[in-house]
């Protein structure tokens, strides 16, 4: 099995540990990823300055990820699987914005096609690898461990593009991470957003997002919370001592992407995951793991 | 700025309406009934007093100006839940989008971040620049010394095309 792959900015400039521990799951599954060549941005900040513009941006992408010949496009961040599926979705029913982008990816020698099926992480290791597989191949498995996952919003909503998972009681994560042996908790704040995408215009606000739910998670006293998207590992685990500043709590709960807890049940080293990239706690959760 | 302020001179501007209308392709905000599922719901409302009930029925009511140049339609987070539990496909995200494009357009006051990246994604095709990270034993990685592969940044030719929708009217 061989994907195209599109990061996006956040994945490559950042949050160096979702691209490593879904580099080396996706590895582990035999599945080889490709990496597009001159990507750029999906276009989700241009959302809000010009529309046009940013539906052009996604679209080169996916005219980029045409040219490597492969028909299926592995975008592990939400916003950036949110706006280029939108933007796949306006390019049919806008006539006049389809040609507009067409001919400006043709003065590049790209071509668009609308054929090529997006895949989250999410989607991909839970209706394509599929749950008993994972159940078989994880080697260790993450008994006693009792787990929040938190999914986020633009990969579920909203449903009439066709999402991940159910907008209102999305599972998926859930049942992915219990394949494991491991436990999740369902709680009041689960659909609550990470608040990411106010960083722009109101910082404090979407902190005090971001740490009302960490406050929650931690008097639930649950061993970790479980993310699969770069923005919410932004706000949840990079930023979470400022989060939790906001709401005058102080915070250390375990905020690991899924694809690592995943690789850790691979048995594959913890270097290789960049576990030790996380900025929260993780040694806690990765106690608990090895005794 | 404040909403409140500037609709007390405002008067309804149909035209404004009618433009509005044609840039909002295929949804349906024409029919909101003022049910509230979309505030009761939002993110933002507690947050920062978002009501896209409010929004929606302004638009309506032939106030978009006022509404471009305020700054509450800057306070949306984007979470969505608006446009899934909208019971008449009137989405108050979709509608917001299309005044934030409006503030721009009219050289409104807009949070600055927002032209920044603009700029970024026209120098290098990304909205961020490659960061170092520091772990919690104060040990700097970056994608080099991760082992990961290079940044390949698109070429020219994407800058003349990004340029030209951007100018575009
Ligand atoms: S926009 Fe939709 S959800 Fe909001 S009040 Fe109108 S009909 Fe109800
Ligand atoms: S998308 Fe914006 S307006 Fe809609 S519910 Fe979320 S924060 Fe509120």
């Amino acid at each position: 099995m061989k994907l195209a792959v599109f990061w996006g900015c956040r994945i490559l400039t950042s949050q160096y540990a979702y691209e490593m521990s879904v580099r080396e799951v996706f590895k582990k599954l035999n599945v080889e990823l490709v990496d597009l060549s001159e990507a750029n941005c999906c276009g989700d900040p241009i959302k809000s300055v010009k529309d046009s513009a940013a539906n052009y941006l996604a679209n080169r992408v996916l005219a980029i990820a045409n040219a490597t010949g492969l028909d299926g496009l592995l975008v592990p961040c939400n916003r950036c699987h949110f706006t280029i599926s939108e933007a796949k979705d306006v390019m049919s029913k806008d006539k006049n914005l389809n040609k507009k982008i067409e001919s400006l990816l043709k003065e590049e020698g790209l071509a668009y096609n609308s054929h090529i099926k997006i895949w989250h992480v999410i989607d991909f290791l839970h209706n394509f690898v599929g749950l008993d597989s994972i159940k078989k191949t994880a080697q260790k498995p993450l008994n006693g461990l009792r787990l929040a996952t938190h999914v986020g919003c633009q990969i579920i909503r909203y449903s009439d593009l066709g999402r991940v998972d159910d907008a209102e009681n999305p599972r998926k994560l859930d049942e992915l991470v219990e394949a494991l042996g491991a436990k999740t908790v369902d709680y009041a704040e689960k659909l609550d957003c990470c608040g990411a995408a106010l960083m722009y215009g109101h910082p404090n606000s979407a902190l005090s997002l971001a740490g009302a739910k960490i406050k929650a998670l931690q008097n639930l006293g649950v061993d970790g919370l479980v993310i699969s998207c770069p923005d919410c590992g932004l706000m949840f685990d990079f930023r979470q001592k400022d989060a939790a500043a906001t709401v005058g709590a102080k915070t250390s709960l375990p905020v690991i992407y899924y694809t690592q807890l995943l690789g850790l049940a691979l048995n594959i080293e913890m270097e290789k995951l960049g576990l030790h990239l996380n900025q929260s706690p993780v040694e806690q959760l990765l106690m608990k793991i090895s005794t | 700025m404040g909403l409140t302020d500037l609709m007390s001179m405002a008067k309804p501007n149909m035209d404004a309406r009618e433009n509005f209308l044609s840039k909002l392709s295929s949804r349906e905000f024409v029919n909101c009934f003022q049910c509230l599922k979309c505030t009761s719901g939002c993110t933002a409302l507690k947050l920062l007093e978002l009501k896209p009930h409010e929004i929606v029925k302004l638009v309506n009511l032939g106030f978009v100006d006022e509404l471009a140049s305020s700054d509450i339609i800057w306070t949306c987070v984007t979470c969505l839940k608006c446009v899934q539990r909208c019971p008449q496909k009137a989405s108050p995200y979709h509608i917001i989008m299309v005044l934030r494009n409006m503030a721009v357009e009219k050289e409104a006051q807009i949070p600055e971040e927002y032209l920044k990246t603009v700029s970024r994604i026209l120098e290098t095709g990304l909205a961020e620049a490659p960061q170092e990270v520091t772990t919690r034993k104060m040990e700097v990685f970056d994608r080099k010394s991760l082992n990961l592969p290079k940044i390949t940044f698109p070429r020219e030719s994407f800058q003349v095309a990004f340029m030209k929708i951007m100018e575009e009217k």
